[in-house]
């Protein structure tokens, strides 16, 4: 790959309730931390790249460029998109056709600002119809699950075991968070908790099951790796970007047990990275919902489709932090994913990016991951945005010698 | 929504549930679409609209939600899915309405998966006082239950009448009852409105009559209860039922609103028969639906004593002169300006002044309408089947019955407020399809609507041999209705909820 793009600083805020904050301060905060990790001056900057889902709408902000060149008392060129890895991959494209050395990426995201309406606002924009026959932010996925259990025939006691390993995805997340100071829930749960939310409301998923509505920023600095190696001895290649779309009415879709805009992204993922599959080892996974990280690890290939569960369910009797496919352990959601570090969609690919980027340089602390080799060598991160209307995979790791 | 394209849009494509089949490779979409994408560019112009309207679909797929979004609020707790029309080909979000939840432990959503849906046109949020009133029909319920799938036929006419008359009609009430003091009345669902229940009734009508809905040059909606107070309900009639010749997205039909207290619809009967004989007037047939979620302020209030009265439904009667079911033979109209009942702009509940009530309003009106009608064709209580009178309450029509010389056998069949309640404007036409359901060919029934304000319109009807063939063609009668297995029961506090709406 032509300049391929690295990572050389990531920062970020702690995620949850900022009432007290405007966005302009977390996304301060956030790209702050991430230039001191760089020594990076301002005036080095020759573009930034932003993600905000809603700030139109929470924050009825229109022009978040506006308040960005404010911020840095810049004028070099800014765009917006919806999603982190949306902003990642148009970054990463401009930095491989030479245009930019150096940019930064922020994401931000203000939904508690707007918490009493916000569950509406999500529905219209991720699917007007379902929204208008009724639907909620949470019963897609719901669905997803019905579908899931229907194509898979999956019954008795295999439905129970289905069940628990959804309840451990959450029971793993919330684990794993409670060594990440910067997620919003960084307390334990147990398996009866999430039974116990879901038989409460007499649904196929509870409370339990659902990432939370967050605000938060994040923010990285990508560089060409020419110029990675001044600013860091240590910086994380962008091994591949890539995305996927599918119909924004989920109903209307061929497959209604999985999302198959994150089976293409990962595809063609690997083929940019040549790299396979199996090299991956730490795994940040756009868990909205329980379902959707055992649905992932299906649609992103790790599992073969229809047996997630009984991965998971093995992961959940052992009591392992980490699920085990053909003999190798796969890392998932080490920072507590969307469940536990919390979901403010524009930060949230971010904050799974930051995720990595710790783990491959060994930076992870207490939540580090630790193979017979050291840290992990590669990892990828899975971001949708809407009900897996578009699919994005990140790939990064040292770059292939 | 605040903005009226987009709400003109949705509803436009929701109200009728229409799609598109791609003529050549046969996929369908849930939208009116010019092009297949499986097909690309030379799929062009060969689309055809369908719709879902009339269909039965398949719940596929189901979850429950007992947290809505704020607009579902009013619902409090639904069955949400989704719903599969041909084979699969199509494929829908849906909401089971008519659902009273109120123990989340009886709903089995594994058991309801599977089942077949029909899909119902109903509110579709809560929105402000002051906006459009959104509706779809992504409203399901289950198909063997309170409301049967029923298939629209269009059936070429066989034979054409000296007299114009009633061709079809269909009775349209909810699933839900109050019952006190030995009356059962309907309540609507809190997605229902007179516009749903117009929509409905008119929808049950072309089906029994089977005559094609563009043929349809006029339809007059009769009500008191429309939740505007400029914006027609026949509008929203004739473009969902797809009246008169479709163009584009306006429909070749006349379409208005008519309103005098409880006899609205009655009143236009005889100008459907008028414009459908009228040789130029190029109408084959009218239809005339009078429906209301009847208001009624609540109990101890000023004009709370109609609160144990007012029901739910709706009739819609299609005139023409073929294939006639009973054909018009004669009417009398009477008016005087009598303020016995009335409800000023802005007021949400009606008044009732309690010293015209009776004598100096419906007792006279509705005498001396069917008085001078009899007299005019010469006939006695006894030449007559069948008397239907308006029914404020219980008394009132078997007081003018009697008093006119009928029989119990010839006006009690006809009374209905005992399982409705009254529903204003669609009292008199739900009572005469009871006895269009009922009576043998060529026998005579005497009509006598009554509107407050005040009025009263009779008809003399007289049924065909043609009346006893189309009952196939109607599952859901007034009989059907009133004796539904599936009627669920609410008490007082549900039953003012629900007729407050969405």
């Amino acid at each position: 790959m032509l300049n391929r793009p690295a990572i050389v600083a990531v920062g970020r805020t702690k995620f949850g309730e900022h009432y007290g904050k405007e966005p302009e301060k977390l996304i301060e905060e956030a790209w702050l931390a991430a230039s001191n990790e760089c020594n990076l001056e301002r005036k080095d900057l020759e573009a930034c790249y932003m993600s905000d889902c809603f700030l139109p709408i929470t924050n009825k902000l229109g022009l978040e460029e506006g308040f960005l060149s404010e911020l840095t008392e810049l004028h070099v060129p800014m765009e917006v998109t919806r999603s982190f890895s949306a902003a990642l991959l148009t970054a990463c494209h401009a930095i491989q056709a030479g245009v930019y050395n150096t940019v930064l990426v922020g994401g931000i995201e203000k939904m508690t600002d707007r918490w009493d309406k916000i569950r509406d606002d999500l529905m219209l924009l991720e699917d007007p119809w379902s929204y208008f026959a009724g639907g909620t932010p949470e019963s897609n996925h719901e669905l997803l699950l019905r579908a899931y259990i229907k194509k898979y025939h999956i019954t008795g006691e295999n439905l129970e075991k289905l069940n628990v390993a959804l309840a451990y995805v959450s029971v793993k997340n919330h684990a794993n968070a409670t060594k990440n100071k910067n997620a919003q829930y960084q307390r334990p749960i147990t398996v009866e908790q999430v039974l116990h939310a879901r038989k409460t409301a007499h649904k196929p998923l509870g409370m339990f099951d659902f990432a939370p509505i967050s605000d938060g920023a994040s923010a990285l600095i990508l560089t060409s790796e020419a110029t990675a190696k001044k600013r860091c001895d240590k910086p994380v290649s962008v091994l591949a970007c890539s995305s996927a779309t599918d119909y924004l009415n989920y109903s209307a879709r061929e497959d209604l047990s999985r999302f198959v805009a994150a089976e293409i992204a990962m595809k063609n993922a690997l083929q940019t990275a040549k790299i396979a599959l199996s090299d991956m080892q730490v795994i940040e996974i756009s868990d909205q919902s329980t379902m959707m990280e055992l649905a992932s690890l299906e649609d992103l290939g790790f599992i073969e489709p229809g047996t997630a569960w009984k991965g998971i369910y093995e992961s959940y009797q052992n009591n392992r932090n980490f699920y085990e496919i053909n003999g190798k352990q796969i890392f998932v959601n080490t920072d507590g994913g969307l469940k536990a570090d919390g979901n403010p969609f524009g930060a949230t690919g971010g904050a799974q990016i930051f995720e990595v980027y710790r783990q491959l340089r060994g930076e992870a602390g207490t939540r580090q991951v630790k193979f017979v080799d050291g840290s992990p060598k590669k990892g990828c991160v899975s971001e949708f945005e809407g009900f897996g209307t578009k699919a994005y995979v990140t790939i990064l790791g040292e770059k292939k010698s | 929504m605040s903005s009226e394209p987009i709400e003109r849009r949705v509803s436009y494509l929701g109200d009728r549930l229409r799609a598109s089949r791609c003529q050549s490779c046969g996929k369908e979409y849930f939208e009116v679409r010019d092009y297949c994408s499986n097909c690309g560019r030379k799929s062009y112009g060969k689309m055809e609209n369908i719709d879902l309207f009339y269909d039965k679909g398949k719940l596929e797929l189901c979850t429950f939600i007992n947290e809505p979004t704020n607009k579902f609020m009013k619902l409090s707790s639904f069955v949400y899915g989704i719903v599969s029309f041909h084979n699969g080909k199509i494929r829908v979000p849906a909401r089971l309405t008519d659902q009273l939840i109120s123990d989340a432990k009886d709903i089995d959503l594994t058991s309801l998966e599977g089942r077949e849906v029909v899909p119902r046109f109903r509110r579709r949020y809560s929105v402000g006082k002051s906006e459009v009133v959104p509706t779809i029909s992504l409203a399901f319920t289950l198909a063997d239950e309170y409301y049967p799938h029923q298939e629209y036929k269009v059936t070429a006419p066989n034979k054409e009448y000296q007299l114009p008359g009633v061709v079809g009609y269909g009775v349209y009430t909810s699933k839900f009852r109050i019952k006190e003091a030995g009356l059962e009345r309907a309540v609507p669902f809190v997605d229902e409105d007179s516009i749903t229940a117009a929509v409905e009734a008119g929808k049950l009508a072309l089906i029994h009559s089977g005559v094609d809905s563009k043929l349809i040059g006029k339809v007059y909606v009769g009500s008191e209860s429309n939740p505007y107070s400029v914006k027609p309900i026949a509008s929203k009639v004739a473009q969902v039922l797809k009246l008169g010749e479709e163009d584009g997205d306006v429909q070749g039909v006349d379409a208005v609103d008519t309103e005098f207290a409880c006899k609205a619809a009655t009143s236009m009967f005889k100008d459907a028969c008028a414009l459908v004989s009228y040789p130029r007037s190029g109408i084959k047939y009218a239809m005339a639906i009078g429906a209301d979620n009847s208001q009624a302020a609540p109990r101890g209030c000023p004009g709370g004593e109609l609160d144990t009265f007012v029901g739910y439904g709706g009739a819609a009667f299609i005139f023409g002169k073929n294939d006639v079911i009973a054909q018009v033979e004669g009417w009398y109209s009477c008016t005087s300006d009598t303020p016995d009942f009335w409800r000023r702009d802005g007021e949400a509940f009606p008044m009732h002044g309690g010293r015209f009530t009776g004598d100096p309003a419906y007792f006279k009106h509705v005498r001396k309408s069917t008085c001078k009608l009899m007299e005019r064709f010469n006939l006695k209580a006894n030449d007559i089947a069948y008397f239907v009178a308006h029914q404020p309450n219980p008394q009132f029509p078997a007081r003018i019955a009697k008093e006119l010389g009928f029989k119990d056998e010839q006006y009690l069949p006809g009374i209905m407020i005992n399982k409705f309640g009254n529903t204003y404007s669609g009292c008199v036409p739900l009572s005469l399809a009871s006895i269009l359901d009922i009576a043998k060919p060529e026998e005579l029934i005497l009509v006598g609507s009554y509107g407050s304000g005040a009025g009263s319109d009779a008809y003399l009807l007289r049924t065909t041999n043609q009346l006893v063939d189309k009952r196939k063609q109607q599952k859901a009668n007034v009989k059907f209705q009133a004796e539904n297995p599936f009627i669920e029961y609410v008490d007082y506090q549900t039953y003012r909820r629900f007729k407050l709406g969405m």
